[in-house]
This record gives C-alpha cells, structure tokens and sequence, in this order.
C-alpha cells in the first residue's frame, strides 16, 4: 500500500456559473430582463413587486418567489394575474440558477422577470442566477448601518432601494448615511429612497424598469 | 460537492481511504473554515473519506482602486484618493488536491 496525491482543480461552484450562463443566454434568445430582488424579510419586496404589476399593465410580467417553506407571496402575487412560480428552497437560504432554470422553463412568453430572492442579505450574493439587474432593497426599520454590514451584496448591485424612509424619524435612521454607505460601496448603482406606502420612490423604479425594457426591445 | 468529488476521485484511482483534502477558498465567500471542516466530518462519516485532514486555504481577492490603482485590503471602505474599488478573485472555492492510499497490486493494474 502506497500513498499517492492527485491534483484534481475542480472548480466546485462552477456548476451554479454554467447554469447562470444558460439562464442568460435564454432570455437574451427570448429579448426578455430578468431582475434579481434581494433583501431582508419585510424589507418590503413582495408589495415592490406588487406595485410594479399594477403599473406596468401593459408589460408581461413573470415572476420567481423564493421562499424556505410558505406559499404566501405567491398567493399575494398570483392574484394579479401574472405568470408566478413559487420556489420553495426548504433550508436552502437563496436561490440558485438551476432552479430559476427550471422557472425560466414554465415561463415562456414575458418580457420582464421579476425574482424576488430568499430573505436575507448573505446568501444571494454568490449565486449569479443569469439575471441581468440586482437589485438589493433594504428599509429603514433595519438600522441606518445595514448597509455598511453587508459590504458585498451592494457592491455588486446595480440598484439599492432605501426603503420606509417614512418611518426614518421613528426608528432613529439616517437615511442620507444608509445613501452615503453604499455609494462609497458601489460608485454606479442607481439609488432610490422609496416608501411604497406613500408611494414615495416608486416612479423612479418604474422609470428605471421603462429604461431597461426599451434597451431590450431595440436590441431584439 | 467537496465529498462527492473527494469520492469519485478515490473511486477511480481504487483508493482504500482519503488522507488529506486540500481547498482552497476565496475569502469573499466569507465561509467559516470551522463550520466548513463540522459539516464535512458529519457527511463524510462512513465513506472513505472520513479521517482525511481537511487543509482549509484561504485566498485573498485582488482589490484594486479605480482611480489611483493602489492595492486595497478591504472591500470596506474607499481608497484614500476618493476612489472606488475593483475586485477580482476571491470567490472560488477549488479542489486542488486530494492525498490517498492505493493498494500496491491494485495501482498496478
């Protein structure tokens, strides 16, 4: 008996990439978007894509729920009409691009997918799903320095959704460091302070919706 | 995934059992090395694997500023001329090597 060493260098999460890649390569064939929506649970996510189908009427609109068990925001937004599959990911804390491929499969005629991702600002950020916006939301009611904890996930957003900010004054919050963090974390992103209950925010998202689907339109 | 490819690889070199496994992981994973070597004894128990020492490397990402080019340790904070950062690495996990013991008469083959 002997002892050998064997030099393997697999790429262990390359499979997630591989998968991401199909994703993408899917839409683009279809001319559609697909949003990746992160953030907190209660952050407000649900009700943001709530409002955005009553908007955007003339657009279709798909949409990806992420769950770990409940079937409730798929509930909330199916009543809307719109094309809606809820993923329930068990203990799994983010989705993954094998099974927004599977999603993608059952959603064939939209222009706009809306994926609104499992609750919590850590473990989306590793999974590219083959979307082409993310976008994080965070409120106010999570303490002005959420941001500044979660370095990663608003570094590699391309949209930062400040949310409640109605409700700055009564839970302490300082909305303008909450914007100051996470332009020094990510110099590009688009920022909008948002109150969906005040419909505060909420046309600067439509505008920035409106933009991305009329660059994918031309483009097809 | 570790463990299923620590196994395909002792499968097809007939290995007896695994003796060191080693990974490297990009620090911006932010994966814990003790959770990562718990997790890994609790699934690996049983298979051939199961005594392999884990050797747990971490690899730094590359955080460069935008505007003056300096290196940066952390994706914390900007760099001091104002500037923003672009990152590379730090986000893989990879199987590098993986040590085991073969039978004589069986590597022969």
């Amino acid at each position: 008996m002997h002892r050998i060493e064997i030099e393997a260098e697999i790429d262990l999460l390359n499979e997630n990439r591989r998968y991401a890649a199909k994703n993408r390569k899917i839409l683009r064939e279809r001319g559609a978007i697909a949003v990746n929506i992160m953030g907190a649970i209660g952050s407000g996510k649900t009700l943001l894509i709530e409002k955005t189908i009553e908007i955007l009427g003339d657009v279709k609109i798909g949409v990806v729920l992420g769950d770990v068990v409940c079937r409730a925001d798929y509930a909330r937004i199916s009543k809307h009409g719109v094309a809606a599959h809820a993923i329930n990911t068990g203990k799994e804390c983010h989705l993954d691009a094998h099974l927004i491929h599977e999603s993608l499969k059952k959603m064939e005629n939209v222009d706009l997918v809306l994926i609104e991702n499992v609750g919590n600002l850590v473990c989306p950020v590793d999974f590219d799903l083959g979307e082409e916006f993310r976008v994080v939301m965070v409120s106010v009611t999570e303490g002005d320095d959420v941001v500044e904890k979660h370095p990663e996930i608003f570094r590699l957003a391309d949209v930062v959704i400040i949310n409640k900010i109605g409700l700055a004054e009564y839970v302490d919050a300082d909305v303008d460091k909450m914007e100051r963090d996470a332009r020094k974390l990510n110099e590009k992103a688009k920022i909008i302070k948002m109150d969906l209950k005040l419909n505060a925010g909420l046309k600067e998202w439509i505008e920035f919706l409106r933009g991305v689907l009329d660059v994918s339109g031309n483009s097809c | 995934m570790i463990l299923e490819n620590v196994l395909k690889i002792a499968d097809e070199n007939n290995a007896r059992n695994v003796k060191r496994i080693r990974l490297e992981v990009g620090e911006l994973l932010m994966i814990n090395p003790v959770q990562l070597e718990f997790c890994f004894r609790a699934i690996s128990r049983n298979t051939p694997a199961e005594n392999a020492v884990l050797e747990i490397n971490t690899v730094k990402a590359k955080i460069l500023c935008l505007k003056c080019g300096k290196e940066l340790d952390s994706i914390h904070a900007l760099c001091e001329c104002g500037g923003g950062m672009d990152v590379r690495g730090g986000k893989e996990i990879i199987l590098k090597s993986i040590e085991m013991e073969v039978n004589d008469a069986q590597n022969r083959n």
